[in-house]
């Protein structure tokens, strides 16, 4: 009986319990980042405080990503969502159109040398004086003064809870002059001086509005920013959806175009493209090759290619032998001659891997000066030519002595002679079919001229990860890797030196992984530290010039760059050198 | 029996802290690491990776790591700037205080991150499971009370079809089918949602929430449908032909009063057990169920923190996942005892 009545309560309970769960799944009870109306002065037409219930109307836009953006702060982490929604809230002093050329947002005009507003000292030292917008207020009223700027920068530089950006090292301080104007002391030339308090990821927060103490990484503003920008943050669900109204105080008249905006969480790429063909979205952030082939023809979408490309698929060569970092001692046994490394340049049939793989959406790239302004070298083009890489391994003292397919050493020495021509080809998993397809090409391409790739691939955090965290690269612990990187903005320079310096080469102190040293490449990188243009094309071409000679790295192709919109708007346009929303107060709902 | 549960009770949180030492060595033992995956880490100096790795708390040995985890570093003094001298109290209270620290992606604290998702996970598999219960008893009952007719084979070839295929390759069936080519006959939109919980903007309504449902749980029902149907199938089968089911066929009971007042009740005991042993799942969720139908769920979040290296994401939810399994298996000991009046613990 007692058996009975407990068996009973416990099934009881476990009803109960279901019932509870299936009531509290149902309710709305989601967490909500509500916006930050406590600074506000609430009014009935204020549309922070406009229901979430309220059905989107008319005007409103979907966007759909495969995750959450980590803040709204792309400072810190770089996943892009964060810059997506960052952009849609929040200004910074400057942004880069798709072109590459750098506009004023928050600034009234950019700082040259010719307005002298930039002024050089005769230490090497440079000052950049910038005067503010006067119209410009956060969404409580108070204005975007200089007092923003300064309190960002010193969030940034804090050493306890900052964090980095490129060109933050050579700057000593900023200096208020008023309310709209600020100076910014670099104690050395900074080339891209004008997008240091705004690009793809910086841009200005509220001084009056983020707590310092918590930090430029971990503050409740990252979350619940107060905006300056064309959109307000209305609710941010955890995995489901961001929603956005728009800025009824945004300084530009008239806009933004669009009242409403939603961002869904749509982990499934198949979904999130099957919810742009239904009309159930209307912008598609970061389209792949697959993707933008899909729905070229669709009627009811538009796919917004950037004018000019960033990242280029490449082949990153180990100059020292695999597990070490020093290319003098162990040198790579494989790749330590420089006609091996032709060779397989010449192996390489680029358009073909672009028409099978990347649905031709892949642009050959043979030099890392090919994005405007500064693709003005003539550096030909590589042919692809399985002869002529044959001859030059052979010529390297590679040659298939026993018939099997595969060169052996004979007099290469760069390893013992018989030694098989055979390594470890390493890409990351995380990119998917097309970077696996590509890596199995390229294999193939390799094999016909006498080389054995063993393809392998490995997580990203493993890849990248530092040399005390086993980092594969840091460490020297590959022969060859495969994948795309590039730079966002329009100024090579700070990639360059990341990827080429000898300073770079040492590890964990930059990607120069292969190891390569030349020291006319420093000089000319210190050539390029500079606001003389001429100079620094100068500069980028003779780089050209002994990178295609060199060939620490073999440079592929670039990757498309798209978002896909929904033809019911107009203005959306893919901007590599940002995100999509970069523009995001110029959409306009047409139909 | 109570001194029985209290025994298991004291060995689950021995086998806890166990399970906690090996979930965080193997976590952090990996190779790899958070910052990789770090935005900007590719060109950040040196120096500053440093400083990022101490604000993580990344910079100590792993043992030490542990220590903080588990008891937190607000009762020592530890290095803030990271000039090497101890500055003052940190500020992490540890899990066995309740804390499980910040997520190193969102900086959200974790249980926020964990709290967000555990109940719309619980909510889609509670309903799948119970769902699949639903139907599968039946069909299991009828499967076994006619053996090798028509429809025991047809049921025993779904059966083994339901486990065979894959959830996600399901769902985009559905997807295609319920989401594309099916249309609302009064609206002309899409007969049933894609994914999410409920409709954006709309006022709530419990028929969204359902329309919500259908595919995620269909998708996810069919496996588990599938074996517990067989599972009744082999359970039923195993107790009709038991000596006590003759007798009281003997004794001129009806077939119906045979079955399902003898035969059903004996033959769902081993199914309670199941059952509780597959209670974890409620909490765990399924990852390709919650990213095909953009569920907001624990499987997502595992999935996303594993490779996002996202260390205390990782170890809470391998730690609800640990708690969960042992309980549940407690659960299923006691309710099997409870069940079967010939079990006795002691």
């Amino acid at each position: 009986m007692s058996r009975t009545l407990v068996f009973k309560f416990l099934l009881s309970v476990f009803i109960l319990g279901i019932l509870a769960t299936f009531i509290t799944g149902c309710a709305p009870s989601q967490p909500v980042t509500p916006v930050p109306t406590q600074l506000s002065n609430p009014s009935p037409d204020d549309p922070t405080l406009a229901p979430t219930s309220v059905a989107p109307g008319p005007s409103h836009v979907t966007i759909v990503i495969p995750e959450d953006p980590p803040n709204f702060n792309a400072a810190i982490s770089d996943s892009g969502y964060d810059a997506l929604v960052m952009h849609l809230t929040l200004l910074g002093m400057v942004a880069i159109d798709p072109d590459g050329k750098v506009y004023p947002v928050l600034a009234t005009e950019l700082p040259t040398i010719e307005n002298g507003q930039v002024v050089m000292g005769n230490d090497g030292s440079m000052d950049v004086t910038w005067n503010m917008r006067t119209d410009v207020t956060w969404a409580d009223g108070i204005p975007v003064t200089s007092d923003d700027v300064l309190f960002t920068y010193n969030a940034i530089i804090d050493q306890n809870t900052g964090s980095w950006i490129p060109g933050i090292d050579l700057v000593t301080g900023v200096d208020k002059e008023d309310d709209h104007q600020f100076v910014v002391h670099f104690s050395s030339v900074y080339p891209s001086y004008l997008t240091l308090f705004g690009n793809r990821q910086v841009v200005i927060w509220p001084a009056h509005y983020c707590k310092s103490e918590q930090g430029f990484q971990s503050w409740d503003c990252g979350r619940k920013p107060l905006s300056d920008g064309p959109f307000l943050l209305e609710e941010w669900v955890t995995g489901d959806h961001l929603t956005f109204a728009k800025n009824p105080k945004y300084f530009e008249p008239e806009k933004p175009g669009v009242d409403q905006l939603i961002v869904k969480i749509v982990p499934d790429a198949t979904v999130r493209e099957t919810m742009m063909r239904q009309g159930d979205a209307d912008i598609l952030m970061w389209a792949n090759e697959q993707v933008a082939d899909n729905l070229k023809n669709d009627r009811n979408v538009k796919v917004s290619i950037s004018p000019t490309s960033r990242f280029v698929m490449r082949m990153y060569i180990n100059l020292a032998g695999k597990g070490s970092t020093d290319p003098q001692t162990t040198p790579n046994p494989f790749f330590s001659d420089v006609r091996v490394r032709q060779a397989i340049r010449s192996a390489i049939d680029v358009d073909t891997i672009s028409s099978t793989v990347w649905h031709g959406f892949a642009v050959p790239v043979w030099t890392e000066f090919f994005r405007p302004p500064y693709n003005t070298c003539e550096i030909p083009r590589p042919k692809f030519d399985p002869e002529a890489a044959k001859a030059l391994l052979e010529q390297a003292g590679w040659v298939d002595t026993d018939g099997d397919g595969i060169r052996e050493c004979k007099g290469c020495n760069t390893a013992r002679d018989g030694e098989k021509f055979k390594f470890e080809m390493i890409t990351y998993s995380e990119y998917g079919e097309p970077l696996t397809l590509t890596q199995q090409l390229i294999g193939e391409m390799l094999k016909n001229v006498g080389i054995q790739a063993d393809l392998s691939q490995v997580q990203g955090s493993v890849m990248w990860a530092d040399s005390a965290s086993g980092g594969i690269e840091q460490n020297g612990d590959f022969n060859i890797d495969l994948y795309d990187d590039g730079y966002a903005g329009n100024d090579p320079t700070d990639f360059i030196y990341q990827y080429y310096s000898s300073a770079s080469a040492t590890p964990d102190n930059g990607w120069n992984i292969g190891r390569w040293v030349d020291p006319r490449m420093d000089e000319l990188l210190n050539q390029a530290y500079s606001l003389d243009e001429n100079s620094r094309k100068e500069a980028f071409c003779k780089m050209a010039k002994i990178l295609d000679s060199e060939l620490p790295q073999i440079l592929l192709f670039s990757t498309i760059n798209a978002d896909v919109y929904s033809t019911r708007l107009e203005g959306v346009q893919a901007n590599v050198n940002s995100v999509v929303s970069w523009n995001s107060a110029d959409w306009k709902i047409v139909k | 029996m109570a001194n029985y549960v209290a025994r298991r009770l004291l060995q689950a949180v021995a086998i806890m802290f166990l399970l906690s030492i090996l979930f965080f060595a193997l976590v952090n033992l990996a190779p790899g690491g958070p910052l990789a995956g770090y935005g900007q880490a590719r060109r950040i100096p040196a120096e500053r990776i440093a400083t990022l790795k101490r604000q993580l708390g990344l910079d100590k040995p792993i043992p030490f790591q542990y220590v903080v985890w588990l008891v937190g570093n607000d009762w020592m003094k530890v290095d803030l700037n990271g000039d090497g001298s101890p500055d003052g109290p940190g500020v992490r209270k540890g899990v066995l205080r309740g804390d499980f620290g910040y997520s190193f992606r969102s900086r959200q604290p974790v249980l926020d991150e964990i709290s967000q998702r555990l109940p719309n996970t619980i909510y889609l598999m509670t309903v799948t499971m119970l769902v699949a219960l639903i139907v599968a008893v039946p069909i299991g009952v009828i499967s076994a009370i006619k053996q090798y007719s028509l429809f025991d084979i047809v049921v025993t070839t779904f059966s083994f079809a339901g486990q065979a295929l894959p959830d996600f390759w399901l769902g985009l069936i559905l997807i295609i089918v319920f989401y594309v080519w099916l249309k609302n006959p009064v609206t002309g939109e899409s007969l049933l949602p894609v994914g999410g919980i409920y409709t954006l903007g709309v006022p709530f309504s419990i028929a969204d929430r359902l329309a919500h449902l259908v595919l995620p749980v269909t998708a996810g029902a069919l496996g588990w449908l599938a074996w517990y149907s067989r599972f009744v199938r082999s359970s039923m089968l195993d107790v009709i032909n038991q000596d006590y089911l003759r007798t009281a066929r003997a004794k001129g009971l009806r077939q119906s009063q045979v079955m399902f007042k003898h035969a059903l009740r004996n033959a769902l005991i081993p199914l309670v057990t199941l059952l509780a042993l597959d209670l974890p799942y409620l909490f765990g969720g399924a990852v390709f169920i919650e990213m095909l139908f953009s569920w907001p769920g624990m499987g997502l979040l595992y999935y996303q923190a594993a490779l996002q290296r996202d260390y205390p994401i990782l170890m809470a939810v391998l730690i609800i996942g640990g708690v969960s399994i042992i309980l549940s298996n407690l659960l299923a000991d006691v309710a099997y005892a409870f069940l079967d009046p010939r079990i006795r613990y002691s």
